[in-house]
């Protein structure tokens, strides 16, 4: 066990919380916390999120009890019931969501009994047990997206045929979510599904509140949100489906295949959708086979990310881009089973290319490990010597020194994204793939 | 009683009687002090707000050869993510070289919190001074240890003597105040108790032949406003020793060697500065804030007065004004009778606002963070140049209030701290960042350079108009039309 993290590159439970209930439709968070929570979070959005911070009521818009010692002494459910009422009174909202934080948790207010009071009220709120102890961000997103199947999504009668849910995907933690999501939804409607992603600007509260009716979820992750899924199934009998982020065509054919089989979707219609989406993948890249081949442009790579990332850009480089990953460093806290489990997407690719995997959550040791890799690979022989380059270091802006230290070009795509402003960009799916390849040589070619 | 002697400094709520929940008409609330601004007064309806910890991180995260370990969930300190691109600029600023802060958490758990976090404090503490090699380890505490009892101090005091590092525990329980200025108090207090205590005896032998002066930056400037702060100091004949930002672990003692500390801020350094008085017989001067043109004179006046040198002061203010006034000709017609509507911490937010009537607007409305005695003077002084009948907000952030107001007044512009522009912004109002360490408010240069940002936005304002067309703000119509200081608990007797 390690005694601390460096440079976490997630924030606590709240923080993830907080993230993805500001990204609900019309959704109003309060927090049941001290004063800092929000900002603290505004902050982090500020600098790690590619400039986007808050939404419609995100930031230091939200509402807040703003505990103090008097609660601590005393509890601090009756400030809470005070906050809720006249929240209802000032913000305008179709969904008002109670977060808890650190000390409401350690002092154990009764956050259910002012909930189900203002519930019989015929009062739109529900709320989340989000003590910032629980985990980091990706717990919070978890937890979030398990209080909406608990408390407001109804269990449905019978499912909807082609009605599916996605997720896996946290709402700022992944700066690309809105890209991500609206990419892999626009790849389920173009199979004809019905798709509720939750977290677009497409989605509506009513569509979230028919979830129940799904025939799927979907989780487009090894580890985020696989709690919501578990539950869901248990609670609303919906079978869920999990998937690696999938990035590029190789990892967007099965993921869509995949969709078909679970749904039972008839085989000849999935195949010509991905024959149709590879196809024309293929055909936007043509006009760079010249100056791509041309300006040789394939590199040695270090792939830096959290457990979605990590996957689906090494299997991007890989297996469609003919890059070279040499190392893939997972960010992320995780457990033994959760290691082997994600070193296993890593290893086992059809073309065989097989990076070596670490897990280090500090910015500091991966700095040195993957510096001592490098050295490690530097053959030489008299005037001739075959180092590890031209290179390249995808990961966080937090990886921008190790990638001077060895040479490399750099682009931030895991969290935190602090040097590029991110609006729609999106990294999933075929388009999303062609997204990233202008990014990358957009990086190589800067100088030209 | 010497606050240093305790393991953490007071509350600010109990040492200056500071208040965050106030509203009314300027006039009201200078000519009585504020009365309505009752001690501990709050809100029946609160948006969140910031803690102490933010800004102390600002400051911690700056030092030198240090890393701050924060002991806590794993969240608390993320907003380093956003705080990291203010050191990698001060860091190139000053030395040329860009270089990360380097923060660490304890990422305390469910586990921990039941049972105690102390033991990890302590494996952390022995880790990092192994594998970091810092001259300080800042280890900070955040509400779940303080509610839990974890000792901080007891577990650095107890590991001293196996550390290299000098070990700062520094107190940013966020439950504990909702003054966040405390921050301030809180690091001074930690370096103060640390690199401080050598008897002033030791110090005098070391005075510096230059008399040079302690100039304070809690990081509320950034390297650009303080070169402009050394030019000015410097045609007096003053050596700058700029604290505590920045600094080098090694130089901290310095602080006990200089002529007089000066404040820009009295919001921020007053603890410090009176501990500095009884203990190194250094006197200090914390009255003016450097912002503004009139202001920047008294500052510079302060300083000067101190040392006897008045006459060439005035000749130097005289010469300063002048060649400001010529400069500024260009931009005044422009703003001419323009509305301007302020926010930011009380100081800051006061000076500007006086600084933006010199300038020709007309100000409507102010709204600082939090009241304190100390501002007193800058609320008569903003009577002076502008109508007495115009709101003031005592709020620590709340921008609900502000919508309300923004709503009522109509401003042409909106000048807020960061992350406070967005409700101006939506309300389609031209908005200015109050603050912001790229770029440059202070002294004579500020004044020019914020006229002129000022003039490059008002041309424009477009992008915050069509925001207000298609992004309307979180709140009800019916808000709109309330009294928006309806949700502030009211005294008994105004």
């Amino acid at each position: 066990m390690s005694y601390y993290i460096e440079r976490p590159r997630y924030s606590c439970a709240l923080g993830g919380a907080m993230a993805t209930v500001q990204a609900l439709p019309r959704t109003i968070p309060i927090l049941h916390a001290p004063p800092g929570c929000a900002s603290n979070t505004a902050w982090t959005q500020a600098g790690g999120c590619g400039l986007q911070v808050g939404g419609y009521c995100g930031g230091l818009s939200m509402p807040g009890s703003n505990v103090q010692e008097r609660e601590v002494v005393f509890g601090g459910a009756e400030r809470l019931e005070e906050e809720v009422r006249n929240c209802l009174d000032i913000m305008d909202g179709d969904l008002y969501f109670i977060l808890t934080s650190c000390v409401t948790e350690i002092i154990g207010d009764d956050v259910r009994a002012v909930v189900n009071q203002f519930q019989a009220n015929g009062v739109s709120v529900i709320s989340a047990e989000t003590g910032g102890f629980k985990g980091n961000s990706y717990t919070g997103y978890d937890l979030v997206l398990s209080s909406i199947w608990d408390q407001f999504v109804p269990v449905a009668g019978q499912p909807v045929k082609g009605k599916v849910n996605l997720w896996g995907i946290p709402p700022f933690y992944d700066v690309f979510w809105r890209g991500n999501l609206a990419g892999l939804r626009q790849l389920l409607l173009s199979q004809g599904l019905e798709v509720n992603t939750f977290f677009t600007v497409d989605d509506s509260l009513e569509a979230i509140r028919q979830a129940g009716q799904a025939e799927l979820n979907i989780v487009v992750s090894d580890v985020y949100g696989l709690g919501a899924a578990q539950y869901a199934w248990e609670k609303h009998g919906i079978p869920y489906l999990t998937s690696p982020l999938p990035v590029g065509p190789s990892a967007s054919s099965e993921f869509i295949a995949a969709v078909g089989t679970a749904l039972k979707l008839e085989k000849t219609t999935v195949d010509a959708a991905i024959n149709n989406a590879c196809r024309r993948y293929y055909q936007l890249l043509d006009p760079m086979t010249d100056c791509f081949n041309d300006l040789d442009l394939q590199r040695y790579t270090v792939i830096i990310g959290d457990a979605n990332y990590a996957v689906a850009i090494n299997r991007f480089f890989i297996e469609d881009l003919g890059w070279l990953p040499q190392l893939v460093v997972f960010t992320d806290i995780v457990n033994p089973e959760q290691q082997t489990q994600l070193a296993a997407k890593v290893a086992r690719l059809p073309s065989g290319v097989q990076p070596k995997t670490i897990f280090s959550t500090d910015t500091n040791d991966i700095r040195r490990q993957v510096k001592e890799y490098w050295h490690s690979r530097q053959s030489s022989c008299g005037k001739y010597s075959n180092p590890l380059s031209p290179s390249f270091v995808i990961g966080s802006a937090l990886d921008r020194e190790l990638a001077k230290d060895i040479g490399a070009a750099h682009l931030s795509v895991s969290f935190p994204v602090a040097n590029r402003a991110v609006i729609e960009r999106g990294y999933a799916g075929f388009n999303g793939a062609l997204r990233l390849i202008e990014d990358l040589i957009s990086v190589i070619i800067i100088g030209r | 009683m010497n606050y240093f002697d305790q393991k953490e400094p007071p509350r600010r709520e109990a040492r200056l009687g500071a208040c965050i929940a106030c509203g009314g008409t300027l006039n009201k609330l200078a000519k009585r002090k504020m009365t309505c601004c009752l001690p501990d007064g709050e809100r029946s309806f609160t948006q969140n707000s910031i803690c102490l910890l933010l800004p102390a991180l600002g400051m911690m995260n700056s030092i030198t050869n240090s890393v701050v370990l924060m002991h806590g969930a794993i969240g608390c300190g993320s907003s380093s993510h956003g705080g990291n691109a203010a050191v990698r600029s001060g860091n190139t600023h000053r030395w040329g070289v860009v270089k990360d802060a380097t923060w660490l958490s304890t990422a305390l758990s469910e586990h921990d919190v039941i049972g105690g976090g102390e033991e990890k404090l302590d494996g952390a503490i022995r880790e990092i001074d192994e594998r970091y090699s810092p001259q300080i380890i800042f280890v900070v505490s955040s509400c779940a240890p303080g509610i839990i009892g974890d000792d901080i101090d007891g577990v650095a005091q107890q590991l001293q003597p196996d550390i290299k590092a000098r070990i700062l525990p520094v107190h940013c329980e966020g439950f504990k105040t909702k003054i966040w200025a405390s921050a301030y108090d809180a690091v001074y207090h930690a370096i103060g108790r640390t690199f401080l205590q050598e008897p002033s005896e030791a110090n005098q032998v070391n005075r510096l032949e230059k008399p040079t002066i302690n100039l304070m930056n809690v990081s509320s400037m950034g390297r650009v406003d303080e070169v402009e702060l050394e030019r000015l100091l410097d045609a007096l004949g003053f050596g700058v020793n700029i604290f505590p930002i920045f600094t080098q672990p090694d130089k901290m003692a310095a602080i006990t060697r200089a002529q007089l500390s000066v404040s820009t801020c009295p919001t921020h350094d007053d603890y410090l500065l009176q501990y500095l008085k009884e203990k190194y017989a250094i006197p200090y001067v914390l009255r003016h804030m450097p912002i503004g043109i009139e202001n920047t004179g008294l500052w510079l006046r302060d300083v000067a007065k101190h040392f006897g040198l008045e006459q060439q002061t005035e000749q130097f203010i005289a010469a300063e004004e002048q060649e400001l006034k010529v400069a500024l000709a260009e931009f005044k017609p422009f703003f001419a009778g323009k509305k301007a509507f302020v926010s930011a911490g009380e100081f800051r937010a006061l000076s500007t606002a006086i600084l933006l009537a010199e300038l020709g607007f007309e100000v409507v409305a102010v709204r600082s963070f939090h009241h304190d005695e100390f501002a007193d003077s800058e609320y008569e002084k903003l009577m002076k140049v502008t109508a007495e009948e115009i709101p003031v907000n005592i709020a620590n952030c709340q921008p609900f209030e502000e919508a309300n107001l923004l709503r009522r007044i109509k401003p042409d512009l909106f000048l807020g701290h960061m992350n406070g522009n967005a409700t101006a912004a939506k309300s389609g109002v031209a908005t200015h960042v109050i603050y912001n360490v790229g770029l440059q408010y202070v002294g004579y240069k500020g004044a020019y350079e914020l006229a002129r940002r000022l003039y490059r936005q008002l041309q424009n304002p477009q992008f915050n108009r069509q925001l207000s067309r298609w992004l309307p703000l979180p709140y009800r119509s019916s808000w709109y039309e309330a009294d928006p200081f309806t949700y502030i608990w009211k005294p008994e007797v105004e």
